[in-house]
Protein backbone atom coordinates (compact mmCIF):
# COMPACT_ATOMS: atom_id res chain seq x y z
CA UNK A 1 0.00 0.00 0.00
CA UNK A 2 1.14 3.69 -0.88
CA UNK A 3 2.45 5.71 2.15
CA UNK A 4 2.24 9.35 1.62
CA UNK A 5 4.53 11.35 3.37
CA UNK A 6 2.12 14.08 4.46
CA UNK A 7 -0.69 14.50 7.23
CA UNK A 8 -3.63 14.78 4.05
CA UNK A 9 -6.51 12.57 5.23
CA UNK A 10 -7.30 9.59 3.40
CA UNK A 11 -10.13 7.99 2.39
CA UNK A 12 -10.12 3.95 1.72
CA UNK A 13 -12.67 2.22 0.11
CA UNK A 14 -12.63 -1.51 1.82
CA UNK A 15 -14.57 -4.03 -1.12
CA UNK A 16 -17.79 -4.72 0.14
CA UNK A 17 -16.93 -2.39 3.78
CA UNK A 18 -17.18 0.77 5.18
CA UNK A 19 -15.05 4.04 4.18
CA UNK A 20 -11.80 3.80 5.98
CA UNK A 21 -10.60 7.33 6.64
CA UNK A 22 -7.47 7.96 8.18
CA UNK A 23 -6.12 11.16 9.40
CA UNK A 24 -7.56 14.26 11.28
CA UNK A 25 -11.22 14.98 10.05
CA UNK A 26 -14.10 16.80 11.72
CA UNK A 27 -17.30 15.13 10.89
CA UNK A 28 -20.61 16.87 11.25
CA UNK A 29 -23.50 14.77 12.23
CA UNK A 30 -27.25 15.35 11.10
CA UNK A 31 -28.02 17.20 14.07
CA UNK A 32 -24.75 19.61 13.52
CA UNK A 33 -22.89 18.53 16.09
CA UNK A 34 -18.82 18.06 15.40
CA UNK A 35 -16.77 15.25 16.54
CA UNK A 36 -12.76 15.53 15.92
CA UNK A 37 -11.60 12.25 14.64
CA UNK A 38 -8.35 10.72 13.43
CA UNK A 39 -9.22 7.55 11.97
CA UNK A 40 -12.85 6.19 11.28
CA UNK A 41 -14.79 3.29 9.40
CA UNK A 42 -18.17 5.08 8.07
CA UNK A 43 -20.89 2.55 7.04
CA UNK A 44 -21.14 2.69 3.17
CA UNK A 45 -23.87 0.00 2.85
CA UNK A 46 -26.88 1.82 4.45
CA UNK A 47 -27.49 -1.68 7.21
CA UNK A 48 -25.28 0.04 10.34
CA UNK A 49 -27.29 0.69 13.24
CA UNK A 50 -24.41 2.66 14.50
CA UNK A 51 -25.24 5.51 11.72
CA UNK A 52 -23.01 6.96 10.21
CA UNK A 53 -20.04 4.28 11.45
CA UNK A 54 -19.87 0.75 10.62
CA UNK A 55 -21.18 -1.71 12.63
CA UNK A 56 -20.32 -4.50 10.91
CA UNK A 57 -24.00 -5.00 9.33
CA UNK A 58 -22.58 -4.89 5.82
CA UNK A 59 -21.84 -8.93 6.11
CA UNK A 60 -24.88 -9.63 7.05
CA UNK A 61 -26.60 -7.56 4.66
CA UNK A 62 -24.47 -9.09 1.58
CA UNK A 63 -23.34 -5.97 0.08
CA UNK B 1 -16.95 3.83 -18.19
CA UNK B 2 -15.55 3.87 -15.07
CA UNK B 3 -16.31 6.32 -12.20
CA UNK B 4 -14.01 8.65 -12.58
CA UNK B 5 -14.75 8.94 -16.52
CA UNK B 6 -18.29 9.48 -15.56
CA UNK B 7 -17.64 12.65 -13.65
CA UNK B 8 -16.06 14.02 -17.12
CA UNK B 9 -19.19 13.12 -19.00
CA UNK B 10 -20.72 16.06 -20.46
CA UNK B 11 -23.92 14.83 -22.28
CA UNK B 12 -26.17 15.60 -19.43
CA UNK B 13 -25.36 19.02 -19.28
CA UNK B 14 -28.51 21.14 -19.13
CA UNK B 15 -29.25 25.11 -19.50
CA UNK B 16 -32.17 27.08 -17.81
CA UNK B 17 -32.88 30.48 -18.98
CA UNK B 18 -34.77 33.41 -17.36
CA UNK B 19 -35.14 37.14 -19.01
CA UNK B 20 -31.70 37.93 -17.34
CA UNK B 21 -29.52 34.77 -16.68
CA UNK B 22 -28.46 31.58 -17.79
CA UNK B 23 -28.03 28.61 -14.98
CA UNK B 24 -25.68 25.70 -16.26
CA UNK B 25 -25.92 22.39 -14.97
CA UNK B 26 -23.04 20.19 -15.26
CA UNK B 27 -24.75 16.60 -13.04
CA UNK B 28 -21.21 15.08 -13.63
CA UNK B 29 -20.06 18.19 -11.29
CA UNK B 30 -22.79 17.33 -8.38
CA UNK B 31 -21.83 15.95 -5.63
CA UNK B 32 -24.93 16.05 -3.91
CA UNK B 33 -24.63 18.44 -1.12
CA UNK B 34 -28.40 19.41 -1.41
CA UNK B 35 -27.99 23.17 -0.95
CA UNK B 36 -29.87 23.92 -3.98
CA UNK B 37 -33.53 22.57 -3.42
CA UNK B 38 -32.68 22.45 0.59
CA UNK B 39 -32.60 26.33 -0.16
CA UNK B 40 -34.37 27.40 -2.99
CA UNK B 41 -36.90 24.54 -3.69
CA UNK B 42 -39.60 26.94 -5.65
CA UNK B 43 -36.41 27.23 -8.33
CA UNK B 44 -34.44 23.65 -7.98
CA UNK B 45 -36.81 20.48 -7.18
CA UNK B 46 -35.58 17.24 -8.18
CA UNK B 47 -38.26 15.62 -8.60
CA UNK B 48 -40.13 18.08 -11.54
CA UNK B 49 -38.76 17.63 -14.80
CA UNK B 50 -37.33 20.03 -15.89
CA UNK B 51 -35.98 20.57 -12.43
CA UNK B 52 -34.63 23.81 -12.50
CA UNK B 53 -37.66 26.73 -12.90
CA UNK B 54 -36.04 29.97 -13.44
CA UNK B 55 -39.05 31.88 -13.11
CA UNK B 56 -39.40 30.44 -9.51
CA UNK B 57 -37.80 33.01 -7.28
CA UNK B 58 -36.32 36.48 -8.47
CA UNK B 59 -33.05 36.44 -10.64
CA UNK B 60 -30.73 37.68 -7.27
CA UNK B 61 -32.11 34.82 -5.15
CA UNK B 62 -31.04 32.58 -7.60
CA UNK B 63 -27.58 33.82 -8.24
CA UNK B 64 -27.23 33.66 -4.37
CA UNK B 65 -28.00 30.05 -4.12
CA UNK B 66 -25.94 28.77 -7.38
CA UNK B 67 -23.10 30.17 -5.31
CA UNK B 68 -23.65 28.54 -2.60
CA UNK B 69 -23.23 25.40 -4.60
CA UNK B 70 -19.86 24.03 -3.61
CA UNK B 71 -19.11 22.48 -7.02
CA UNK B 72 -19.43 23.77 -10.93
CA UNK B 73 -22.55 21.66 -10.81
CA UNK B 74 -24.58 25.00 -10.99
CA UNK B 75 -23.15 28.19 -12.46
CA UNK B 76 -24.66 31.00 -14.02
CA UNK B 77 -23.94 33.86 -16.72
CA UNK B 78 -25.71 36.97 -17.22
CA UNK B 79 -27.65 36.62 -20.78
CA UNK B 80 -26.44 40.15 -21.00
CA UNK B 81 -22.46 40.05 -22.03
CA UNK B 82 -21.68 43.35 -20.77
CA UNK B 83 -22.95 42.68 -17.38
CA UNK B 84 -20.60 39.32 -17.43
CA UNK B 85 -17.73 42.03 -17.62
CA UNK B 86 -18.21 44.41 -14.92
CA UNK B 87 -19.72 41.87 -11.99
CA UNK B 88 -17.19 39.75 -10.68
CA UNK B 89 -18.13 36.38 -10.70
CA UNK B 90 -17.18 35.17 -7.04
CA UNK B 91 -17.77 31.64 -7.42
CA UNK B 92 -15.32 31.50 -10.75
CA UNK B 93 -12.95 32.74 -9.11
CA UNK B 94 -13.54 30.06 -6.27
CA UNK B 95 -13.48 27.59 -8.83
CA UNK B 96 -10.12 28.01 -10.91
CA UNK B 97 -8.57 27.18 -7.66
CA UNK B 98 -9.70 23.63 -9.06
CA UNK B 99 -8.08 20.17 -7.48
CA UNK B 100 -5.59 17.43 -8.31
CA UNK B 101 -2.78 19.61 -7.67
CA UNK B 102 -0.04 18.06 -5.40
CA UNK B 103 -0.72 19.80 -1.52
CA UNK B 104 1.77 19.89 0.99
CA UNK B 105 0.51 19.39 4.88
CA UNK B 106 1.16 23.05 5.17
CA UNK B 107 -0.90 24.15 2.69
CA UNK B 108 -3.83 21.55 3.02
CA UNK B 109 -6.97 22.60 4.39
CA UNK B 110 -9.05 20.91 7.02
CA UNK B 111 -11.53 17.99 6.26
CA UNK B 112 -14.43 18.13 7.56
CA UNK B 113 -17.12 15.19 6.59
CA UNK B 114 -20.68 16.60 6.52
CA UNK B 115 -23.04 13.40 7.13
CA UNK B 116 -26.68 14.32 5.34
CA UNK B 117 -29.86 13.33 6.44
CA UNK B 118 -30.86 10.54 4.37
CA UNK B 119 -27.65 11.42 2.06
CA UNK B 120 -24.26 11.00 1.45
CA UNK B 121 -21.43 12.31 3.12
CA UNK B 122 -19.73 15.46 1.95
CA UNK B 123 -16.62 15.50 2.19
CA UNK B 124 -14.52 19.18 1.74
CA UNK B 125 -10.81 20.13 2.08
CA UNK B 126 -7.66 18.13 1.43
CA UNK B 127 -7.97 14.44 1.02
CA UNK B 128 -6.85 12.12 -0.91
CA UNK B 129 -9.02 8.88 -2.24
CA UNK B 130 -8.05 5.16 -2.52
CA UNK B 131 -9.91 2.11 -3.88
CA UNK B 132 -10.13 -1.11 -3.03
CA UNK B 133 -6.71 -2.55 -4.25
CA UNK B 134 -5.38 0.52 -2.51
CA UNK B 135 -4.39 2.33 -5.14
CA UNK B 136 -4.53 6.15 -4.91
CA UNK B 137 -7.24 7.76 -7.24
CA UNK B 138 -6.92 10.98 -6.83
CA UNK B 139 -6.26 13.64 -4.33
CA UNK B 140 -9.70 15.81 -3.81
CA UNK B 141 -10.81 18.93 -2.50
CA UNK B 142 -14.71 18.11 -2.56
CA UNK B 143 -17.06 15.14 -2.91
CA UNK B 144 -19.82 13.20 -1.26
CA UNK B 145 -19.46 9.48 -0.85
CA UNK B 146 -22.50 7.06 -0.88
CA UNK B 147 -23.92 6.12 2.48
CA UNK B 148 -26.99 4.03 1.27
CA UNK B 149 -25.58 1.30 -0.72
CA UNK B 150 -27.26 1.97 -3.76
CA UNK B 151 -25.38 4.45 -5.83
CA UNK B 152 -24.54 2.94 -9.41
CA UNK B 153 -21.22 5.55 -9.22
CA UNK B 154 -19.59 3.89 -5.87
CA UNK B 155 -18.05 4.94 -3.92
CA UNK B 156 -19.33 8.22 -4.72
CA UNK B 157 -22.84 9.60 -4.56
CA UNK B 158 -25.14 9.55 -7.56
CA UNK B 159 -28.60 10.82 -6.04
CA UNK B 160 -29.83 7.47 -6.19
CA UNK B 161 -30.75 7.61 -2.37
CA UNK B 162 -34.04 9.46 -3.29
CA UNK B 163 -34.82 6.45 -5.66
CA UNK B 164 -34.44 4.22 -2.69
CA UNK B 165 -36.02 6.40 -0.02
CA UNK B 166 -32.92 5.86 1.98
CA UNK B 167 -33.76 7.04 5.44
CA UNK B 168 -30.58 7.11 7.46
CA UNK B 169 -32.40 7.75 11.23
CA UNK B 170 -33.56 4.58 11.37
Amino acid sequence: MEISNNNIPEFKVIANGPLHVKGKITLINTNGEKQELEETWLCRCGNSKNKPFCDGSHKTAGF
Amino acid sequence: MDNFSKITDDSQNREYSNDEITVFWKPGKCVHATTCYKELIEVFNPRRRPWVNMYGAPTERIIEIVNKCPTEALTYKWNDEAKNKETINLKNERLKKGEGQNVTSQQAKPVTIQVMRDGPLVVQGDFEVFDEKGNKLKHMIMTSFCRCGASNSQPFCDGYHRKIGFNSEK
